[in-house]
């Protein structure tokens, strides 16, 4: 759907995004992840042909990039933009005009996404009287009015409550469900998990783990450990077979070593504690991204 | 400027039009300013009733004045030829004593308003040519000046009558001449300072509706990179799409409040006798309406995609403010230029500066209206601008496609160039 082929952009100063390889396969969500500052809003503007890169090239729906294609595109960008002293619905009416549509059928389209989204009776208002997540979801319509084949959405989660949130991630599942790409950056791991299927992370500009879910999660190994116990438990921490430790009083969590068996460590616990609960887990997104870019800053 | 929408453009600018419209501050200023203008001009003459009535000629109001002469030829004389002048609006009465106690006498009745004023036309005043008039009214300059005609006709008749000329050749020898100036080509005689002044009013409303509107153009690029809706709209329109289109729309709104104003006068002028004898007056050809929109229109593109331009490589209006002035440097230039280029059209500096792109939509419009410029300079001045508007539209959506997505930082002069030259 999207392949990036050895993309670089820089700006006055820095270089935003460095040698970036990258392809989105169709019908499912991507998450584009990274700390702030790593690039995504850059690498997403060439995407969709706002910025153009310095090198490398972009090819989306299988062919270079060019203007016609945002056609099929929904774009939802980070800053997001609507006149203010326009209604919502004349907003809608007028980027949906843009998009190629009518008036009538912008409109239609706006009210029935706007029924989905419960915020129908907003719609007359002006947009300065609605609140920062009624926008963001006005803004959200706007992207979808032309029914887009691929969508791409920068932080789409930024500044929602958790029902709003909840009700973007539905709405999201429904178009992957429909035969949509789904493109979207996020900091927030929570929803990258329960969303994505396949993520890239990139930090400074470049790749630093990319692939479907699962097996990013596998390829971390299945290395995190947590028991449940009664004794004292202090004395894990010694253990050759660990790389890190977090003590909670009667729970811990740790990190095996690369090649450790967790069975030993199982063992070595019996032998001095009354074990619980011992589980041998993946780790969570969270843990993954604070492993591969949490140490840059050390 | 391949894939060039004409539906975006007029989305963006029906867009940007009703926006500014529908807003309660374009009514009130498109409203507002006329009265107050209109206002401004009448209150002057509210004030000092009787220069109206004197403009006005058929108000009815009569003005009272008296002559003392003790030569009743030369009393007669005036008084024929001040009421010759406008007879409903003068009654001229005659005394025939000019005795100091005639004169206390008249004072008092100036003072109690049964007189208006009086003319003391005794033997010294008419020897020495120096005539006093007695009034409460100072201000009313057009009896003033009637009067000193009348009593300069009165003196030379009476003495050329002295001198054995026949009364019926007085009038011929004493009848002034009539200057009337032609411009060469053209059918209609040209009252040149009449004709001048239109035209430099005329080209200020050029003069400021450029600047005002431009200035229009460049916020309007401004605020919608702050509100940042920008980035939305270049999904689906190109750069030039949306500043063709909001040129356009900002341009209407300029066009549909001088049309308004246009429609007031063109009112005012049906209703007012006063206002239709000065149109008249004017003898202001249909060319000149003519060469008057096409120069405001070329103008009003030029000068706004170059302030579209310059919206769109800056952050606030502060920012853009010193660009601002370098912009209308050409345009202070040429306002400067109006009046020389009044008085001697063709000098060198005249010809080129009417040529010049950046001053053309002022000076050449000028130019057309006082004279009859050679063909050649009038669509080499024409061909320039053209020129220039596109070049200047090429430029500025370059600067516009780069710089309406960039925050913060203010862009140097070698950024902007490199701006220019990429994308």
């Amino acid at each position: 759907m999207v392949c990036l082929d050895r993309v670089r952009k820089a700006y006055e100063g820095f270089v935003a995004v460095d040698d970036l390889s990258l392809e989105i396969p169709t019908g499912r969500i991507f998450g584009l992840l990274g700390p702030n500052g790593a690039g995504k809003t850059s690498t997403i503007r060439m995407m969709i042909g706002i910025t153009v890169p310095d090198s490398g090239t972009v090819r989306i729906f299988g062919a270079p990039f060019e203007r016609a294609t945002l056609r099929r595109i929904g774009y939802l960008p980070e800053e997001r933009g609507l006149y203010r002293r326009m209604t919502a619905s004349a907003n809608l009416v007028f980027l949906g005009q843009l998009a190629g549509l009518s008036a009538a059928t912008a409109l239609e389209r706006g009210r029935a996404w706007a029924a989905r989204l419960e915020i129908e009776r907003w719609l007359p208002r002006r947009v300065e009287e609605l609140s920062k997540g009624m926008q963001q979801k006005i803004q959200f319509i706007a992207a979808l009015l032309h029914d887009p084949e691929l969508i791409v959405m920068d932080e789409p989660f930024a500044g929602l409550d958790p029902v709003n949130s909840m009700q973007l991630k539905d709405v999201l599942v429904d178009l992957r469900a429909s035969g949509k790409t789904i493109i979207f950056s996020t900091h927030r791991m929570d929803q990258v998990e329960k969303l994505c299927d396949s993520i890239c992370l990139i930090d400074r500009g470049k790749i630093v783990l990319r692939g479907g879910l699962a097996e990013i999660k596998a390829s971390d190994g299945r290395r995190f450990v947590q028991i449940d116990y009664d004794g004292d438990g202090s004395f894990l921490a010694q253990s050759p077979l660990i790389e890190s430790f977090n003590h909670y009083g009667k729970h811990i969590e740790m990190r095996l070593k690369a090649g450790a068996d967790s069975q030993e460590l199982l063992r070595a616990a019996m032998a001095r504690l009354t074990v619980r609960r011992f589980q041998v887990m993946e780790p969570s997104l969270e843990q993954v991204f604070m492993d591969r870019v949490g140490r840059r800053d050390e | 400027m391949n894939n060039f929408s004409l539906r975006k453009i007029w989305l963006v600018a029906k867009r940007e039009y009703l926006e500014r419209v529908l807003t309660r501050s374009f009514i009130l200023a498109t409203l507002a300013t006329p009265a107050l203008l209109a206002l401004l001009a009448a209150l002057p003459s509210m004030l000092t009733s009787h220069l109206a009535t004197g403009l006005a000629m058929n108000s009815g109001h009569t003005i009272h004045v008296a002559v003392a002469c003790d030569d009743s030829t030369l009393g007669n004389l005036v008084r024929d030829r001040l009421t010759a002048l406008s007879s409903d609006t003068y009654v001229v009465t005659l005394e025939s004593s000019v005795s100091p106690e005639q004169r206390k006498a008249l004072q008092h009745r100036v003072e109690d308003q049964d007189l208006d004023g009086f003319v003391w036309l005794d033997a010294q005043a008419a020897a020495t040519h120096s005539v006093r008039y007695t009034t409460r009214n100072v201000t009313d300059f057009v009896l003033q000046t009637r009067l000193a005609l009348a009593v300069a006709y009165g003196i030379q008749a009476e003495r050329l009558l002295r001198g054995g000329v026949s009364p019926s050749e007085i009038g011929d020898i004493l009848s002034g001449i009539d200057l009337k100036v032609i411009k060469v080509g053209a059918a209609s005689t040209f009252d040149a300072l009449r004709g001048a002044l239109v035209v430099i009013v005329m080209v200020c409303v050029i003069f400021i509706s450029l600047l005002t509107y431009g200035v229009v153009v460049m916020r309007s690029v401004l605020e919608e990179k702050a509100s940042r809706i920008t980035e939305v709209l270049l999904c689906s329109t190109t750069a030039q799409e949306l500043m063709t289109g909001k040129i356009i729309g900002v341009g209407s709104v300029g066009a549909t409040q001088i049309g308004v104003w246009l429609g007031m006068c063109a009112l005012a002028v049906w209703r007012s006798a006063y206002l239709r004898a000065m149109i008249a007056v004017l003898e202001v050809g249909p060319a000149v309406f003519i060469w008057f929109v096409v120069f405001y229109l070329l103008g009003f593109l030029l000068y706004s995609a170059i302030f579209a331009g310059v919206g769109a490589a800056f952050n606030s209006v502060d920012e853009a403010q010193q660009w601002n002035f370098v912009i209308t440097i050409p345009l202070i230039i040429a306002s400067s230029l109006i009046l020389p280029v009044v008085n001697s059209p063709d000098s060198a500096i005249a010809v080129s500066a009417s040529i010049f792109p950046f001053c053309s939509p002022v000076l050449m419009f000028e130019r057309l209206a006082i004279q009859n410029p050679p063909f050649w300079q009038v669509a080499l001045a024409i061909a320039a601008l053209l020129a220039t508007i596109f070049a200047m539209f090429m430029v500025s959506a370059r600067i516009y496609r780069v710089g309406i997505l960039m925050y913060g930082k203010r862009p140097s002069p070698r950024e902007l160039w490199r701006w220019i030259k990429q994308s």
